[in-house]
């Protein structure tokens, strides 16, 4: 059993100012969800939201079915993993792992089993940890949890990219063991892209986007191909990102190509790729634009 | 807290809230040894140039409000957010630490209660006179019983700290900056009924104890009410702003 998540009419306010307006959303159980904004747009609130970390102004959010607040058989399987984790410093590493305990359905043997693989040294405090050494913990735990909701909200800061691997293989392989939803909260959205089936971008506390993935790529293309020929295609069209290496050109286009252009990019011997998540995320959600 | 294993949704607040007694006891077991020790061996040391006439575990007793006012806010200010995210409840929190507060409060007294009746004996050995300082006299505690008598409420008076403790440990997290500020109507209020309890000289802030002119008077079973009505008022309020309590946003 997997977890679906209802936002209706949410808004959480901090002081006078709104952290997330009016939100509606709903996620389907047993996906992995990209949760993507710039920095200040709300996704670590709406994160808390769904987690009860903190309740809303105003508004219903439901997970599972059933309101989330204060609600045990639901929040003991609901993770929110937050940056560096939610530890008590002054506990050792197996302690810290060991908290995690207060959730039914946490593995502990699994948590060990990814701490020898990640090589967290067990006897040391959490305070003495780097700060890559602690969000590889908060991960651990994360995944042990073993939940029904797990979310990671910049999990992977500090972590070295051979560790960023091996946590998202991980997360897949923990995903096909026992599918459940997940949703990451990510800046790294082109190392993340190919693991995520559905996409939501949050844009100054409102959500800007919910599509699958193959949605947002049809939204725009690349052309690669001889330089001339590129830039003769995309003469007139936006464009969101360009590279040079030497005659050849790529030109990602926030454009979706009709038919006519297709065929004279092929007559050009233009290669047609889908565009990339993250020249289409920095387009959308660019000071000005409105979202359309 | 290698004591959570297995765990069951419906008592794991019961489970917790009897661990963490343990845990406390383990992350200060050497300063409480060293109270311990320095209860005992202080007067000997002491008896080579003075006479011995107060009761050295009067002291440790009540550094022991203190510090039970200590766990009980220190333990709530982490275990919030450390708690929350791994899927606890406010409510169950709330459960969890009243366990924590009674168990503590009711092992802290019984160890005081046993050091005084223990240090009664050790007085006795050495010719020596255990009383207290009350009101700039040194008062003898008296008979057998009457040692007793003033050891058996410590549970009540630590269990009322450690929810003070608490009070201040919720109001401080909640309102990050301002919460502390609980402190000024709280700490007179149970300073002063721990004072008029004893009849002693203030043991802290005597400033915090000015509220002991209104009560100085009143029976000992009228303070001891006074102590369990502000307790359940602690209880209330720490319940309260602990059950509607947010996480704190994680800072870079």
């Amino acid at each position: 059993m997997s977890f679906t998540v209802n936002l209706r009419d949410v808004t959480l306010k901090y002081g006078d100012s709104d952290a997330l307006a009016d939100v509606d959303l709903t996620l389907e159980a047993g996906k992995i969800y990209g949760l993507l904004g710039r920095n200040g747009a709300g996704k670590t609130s709406l994160l808390s939201l769904i987690a009860a970390f903190r309740k809303p102004t105003t508004g219903q959010i439901l997970v599972g079915g059933e309101p989330v607040w204060e609600n045990a058989p639901i929040v003991s399987r609901v993770a929110l993993i937050r940056e560096g984790g939610d530890f008590d410093d002054s506990d050792y590493v197996k302690a810290a792992i060991e908290t995690g305990q207060i959730r039914p359905g946490f593995d502990t043997d699994y948590a060990y089993k990814l701490a020898d693989r990640f090589e967290l040294p067990l006897k040391k405090r959490v305070r003495e940890l780097s700060r890559g050494k602690r969000s590889t913990l908060a991960a651990v735990c994360g995944l042990a949890a073993r939940a029904e909701l797990t979310m990671f909200d910049e999990v992977h800061l500090g972590m070295d990219a051979p560790t960023r691997d091996a946590f998202y293989k991980e997360l897949l392989a923990e995903y096909m063991d026992r599918q459940h939803t997940v949703i990451l909260s990510t800046h790294l959205i082109d190392e993340v892209a190919n693991y995520l089936e559905e996409v939501v971008i949050v844009d100054r506390g409102r959500i800007l986007r919910h599509e699958d993935v193959e949605t947002f790529q049809g939204m725009g293309a690349t052309l690669t191909g001889q330089a001339d020929a590129v830039d003769a295609v995309a003469a007139g069209l936006e464009v969101l990102a360009e590279q040079r290496l030497g005659g050849t050109k790529s030109v990602t286009v926030a454009t979706r190509l009709d038919a006519p252009t297709r065929e004279r990019a092929a007559a050009a011997g233009i290669e047609i790729g889908p565009v990339g998540l993250q020249d289409l995320f920095i387009h959308l959600t660019e000071p000005g634009k409105n979202g359309a | 807290m290698a004591a959570l294993a297995n765990l069951q949704l419906p008592t794991r607040r019961y489970a917790l809230g009897v661990s963490l007694p343990g845990e406390a006891l383990k992350y200060f077991r050497y300063w409480i040894l060293a109270a311990v020790a320095i209860s005992f061996l202080g007067p000997l040391a002491l008896s080579r140039y003075n006479d011995i006439d107060l009761s050295t575990w009067f002291y440790t007793a009540n550094v022991a409000k203190w510090f039970t006012a200590f766990i009980g806010g220190g333990f709530l200010a982490v275990l919030v957010p450390n708690m929350i995210a791994v899927g606890l409840t406010r409510r169950e929190l709330s459960v969890s630490m009243g366990i924590f507060g009674l168990l503590w409060s009711l092992s802290l007294g019984a160890v005081v209660f046993a050091g005084i009746a223990l240090e009664r004996a050790y007085y006795h050995a050495m010719g020596w006179s255990q009383g207290i300082d009350a009101n700039d006299v040194v008062a003898p505690i008296g008979s057998w019983s009457e040692t007793l008598g003033f050891a058996a409420v410590y549970p009540l008076v630590y269990l009322v700290y450690f929810t003070a403790g608490a009070l201040i440990g919720a109001a401080s997290y909640r309102w990050e900056g301002t919460g502390w500020l609980l402190l000024v109507p709280v700490i007179p209020i149970v300073f002063s009924l721990d004072n008029a309890l004893y009849n002693t000289e203030p043991f802290g802030p005597g400033w915090a104890g000015f509220l002991g002119g209104f009560i100085d008077d009143w029976g000992r079973g009228v303070v001891l009410a006074g102590i369990a009505l502000v307790l359940a008022g602690l209880a209330l309020a720490t319940h309260r702003i602990l059950t509607d309590i947010p996480l704190r946003s994680k800072k870079a």
